[in-house]
């Protein structure tokens, strides 16, 4: 464990100038250029916004917009560092087959660009805030918890995802529909006080109900988006009850995740 | 201490393409059912290899396409993992292989040599001190804030060289770099490569298809084939065989690549090298009296012939041209066929392949009918001096030579 970390440590400048790489290419003959970072959640957040005024989602005193942005904000970083880690290992196939440095730093930088996206996505959230006059309180401090948190999720999706995609391509084309699926799954369009109320309040499910939320929050967005929402938002301490079951979890396949990545990272020369 | 320890080394590929998920499922089921699936072969791209290297030396590996050198330097340079055995590193390791990995095309070469750099296991820090160093060697100071893609090829190179040997590593490995941008410039990096190991003392592992370079630049010389060690040694005399190896694999050729331009008027029958008595011969000795032999077939009356014959090594370096000049210009050749003969009284041509050039220009202007190169190889042999003696680097004798000594 320390050990990873140590080599970790002694890669961050390498790790740090390749994010700066993805971040400089992506946008360096756009002439939005970084605009577009945030052009994905808020497009969402309208459609969404509109969508709710036909069908209805009850989102308690917090205004829609801003409760739907502040889900979407986890969730686009989260579905965006998870396919970009999972790309990122064919992406960068001339480098492997030409020069060692260990692997991981291609999930890791991955996901590390997508912090600079989200930081931008931040700034919007905080407009938000003024403009419909929400104050966040002590609460916050919870945020770069989550955050990490999210991180975590991400890379247990990019590691193995990673290496997997070097064998079988198939991994790239599957994980989008995965991932849009998984969002449904999650609390971004709807409030996870609706779940909860359903299935814990009502017994909706019946005997079943009380296990099918236990499974729903296995899901870690799940407690993410609700937590985020409610230390940003709300003003709330985040739900651990939530949050416990997708932790669990994550604390399990991360490890597993990156021992497989480690294992097939050695013949990725070989196959790529 | 050995800066490299390569015990065992084995790599093995499965021949044939990539398994689907499907066939991988399929195996997966298979083997829990406990049958058998066909397994496809195996290649050996190398063969239980063992050397080791120590700090200062220069070793220069060599071998055909397919012997298992670039094999060989991936493992050395960790990028892929053995199938059995185990490569031993001390120290940092430069791998200059194929320089220029991880150049972006969108970035300015400022740019690049920071992202290069820091690839190539160089600190923030250690760039910055280096940086005009860097631009300096690679004389793209006018152009280092533009994008690279709008560099040519060989500037790329040039910059992607300088950044790779400004990494201060123990040890250097140098694959096939040397071949790279302009002359001046190839000059430029090769003294740069000698003065690290002549004056720096640095090890490093060569592997090149020029095997003059490798003579020259190291001091020990493997010989790979088929992923075996054939030979390990003094570069002099390991390069010597393999050079004997490739004499005796391109003599034996049966069916040469012959590379022929003409007009239809005439056609080339024959060119061969023949002794005294006229019998065709593919060896020719050192030193001795030898004819080019040539046939040909016209379909129409030629005027005022000029016949080239050329010698030219099989990698095709001009040694010598002789032309006919005048001395057929008055005369005709009719429809047939003919034979033109040219004697070499004493062939100063050293031991080695060589192949024969002709071509046959005819008329007032003159035009060519005629052109072929890689016509006809022979070997030159020489039962005397050894290969390995100094008098047989390079291609030919010169005769006649004084010497003079002033001692004052």
């Amino acid at each position: 464990m320390l050990r990873i970390a140590k080599n970790l440590y002694d890669y961050r400048e390498l790790m740090v100038t390749l994010a700066w790489k993805n971040i400089a290419l992506r946008y360096k003959q756009a002439y939005l250029g970084i605009v577009w970072a945030i052009l994905k959640p808020i497009t969402l957040m309208l459609i969404f916004t509109l969508v709710r005024s036909f069908i209805g989602i009850e989102s308690g005193n917090i205004p829609y917009p801003i409760l739907t942005f502040a889900a979407l904000l986890p969730w686009t970083f989260f579905q965006e560092s998870a396919s970009d880690g999972v790309g990122s290992v064919v992406s960068n196939a001339t480098l492997i087959k030409k020069i060692y440095f260990p692997r991981e730093i291609f999930p890791i930088t991955a996901v590390l660009t997508k912090v600079v996206e989200l930081i931008i996505n931040f700034v919007i959230l905080a407009g938000l805030m003024l403009w419909y006059h929400l104050m966040p309180s002590i609460y916050i401090l919870w945020v770069p918890l989550l955050i990490g948190y999210t991180i975590l999720a991400a890379l247990t999706i990019a590691f193995v995802g990673a290496a997997l995609n070097v064998y079988y391509r198939d991994m790239a084309q599957a994980l989008p529909v995965v991932l849009s699926l998984l969002m449904y799954v999650s609390p971004v369009i709807y409030p996870l006080r609706l779940v909860k109320d359903k299935l814990l309040v009502n017994q909706t499910a019946g005997e079943w109900s009380d296990t099918l939320y236990t499974l729903y929050t296995l899901n870690p967005l799940a407690g993410i988006i609700d937590s985020f929402q409610s230390v940003v938002l709300r003003n709330q301490p985040p739900d651990l009850a939530a949050l416990t079951p997708g932790a669990i979890a994550i604390a399990v396949l991360l490890p597993l995740s990156y021992l497989y990545f480690k294992r097939a990272e050695s013949y990725f020369a070989d196959v790529i | 201490m050995s800066i490299i320890e390569v015990d065992h080394l084995t790599k093995e590929y499965r021949l044939g393409t990539l398994r689907s998920l499907k066939q991988t499922l399929l195996n997966g089921a298979a083997f829990l059912t406990g049958k058998k699936m066909p397994e496809a072969p195996l290649f050996k791209a190398l063969d239980d290899v063992t050397f080791s290297i120590e700090q200062g030396e220069v070793v220069g590996i060599i071998g055909h396409t397919g012997a298992g050198k670039s094999t060989l330097l991936k493992m050395r340079a960790k990028i892929s993992t053995p199938t059995r055995g185990t490569v031993k590193m001390n120290g940092r390791i430069a791998p200059l292989i194929e320089v220029g990995a991880g150049f972006v095309p969108d970035f300015t070469g400022r740019e690049n040599v920071y992202l290069n750099g820091s690839i190539l296991g160089l600190s923030r820090k250690e760039i910055d001190q280096k940086f005009d160093e860097i631009v300096d060697f690679s004389e793209m100071a006018e152009f280092i804030d533009t994008p690279v893609k709008r560099y040519s090829s060989g500037m790329q190179v040039k910059l992607a060289f300088a950044v790779a040997t400004s990494i201060e590593a123990e040890l250097l490995i140098v694959d096939e770099v040397l071949a790279v941008g302009d002359l001046a410039f190839q000059r430029k990096c090769f003294d740069r490569i000698e003065d690290m190991i002549k004056r720096q003392g640095k090890t490093v592992l060569l592997v090149s298809h020029n095997i003059r370079q490798v003579e020259r630049l190291c001091n020990r010389t493997i010989l790979l084939s088929r992923g075996k060690i054939v030979l390990d040694g003094p570069s002099h005399d390991v390069c010597n065989a393999f050079y004997e190896e490739n004499d005796n694999k391109i003599s034996n050729q049966k069916s040469i690549e012959r590379k022929i331009q003409s007009t239809g008027e005439v056609e080339l029958l024959e060119i061969t090298c023949v002794n005294a008595a006229g019998k065709s011969i593919s060896e020719v000795v050192y030193g001795e009296m030898v004819t080019v032999a040539v046939r040909l077939k016209t379909s129409k009356a030629l005027e005022g012939p000029i016949f080239v014959i050329g010698i030219h090594t099989t990698d095709f370096v001009y040694i010598a041209t002789i032309t006919s000049h005048q001395e057929f210009r008055g005369r005709t050749l009719p429809t047939g066929v003919h034979e033109v003969r040219l004697c070499l009284p004493q062939l100063p041509l050293l031991p080695g392949v060589y192949s024969l050039r002709f071509s046959l220009d005819i008329g007032d202007p003159i035009k060519n009918v005629l052109y072929g190169e890689s016509l006809s190889k022979f070997l030159v042999i020489n039962n005397e001096i050894q290969r390995t003696s100094p008098a047989c680097e390079g291609l030919i004798f010169l005769s006649g030579n004084q010497w003079s000594l002033d001692v004052r």
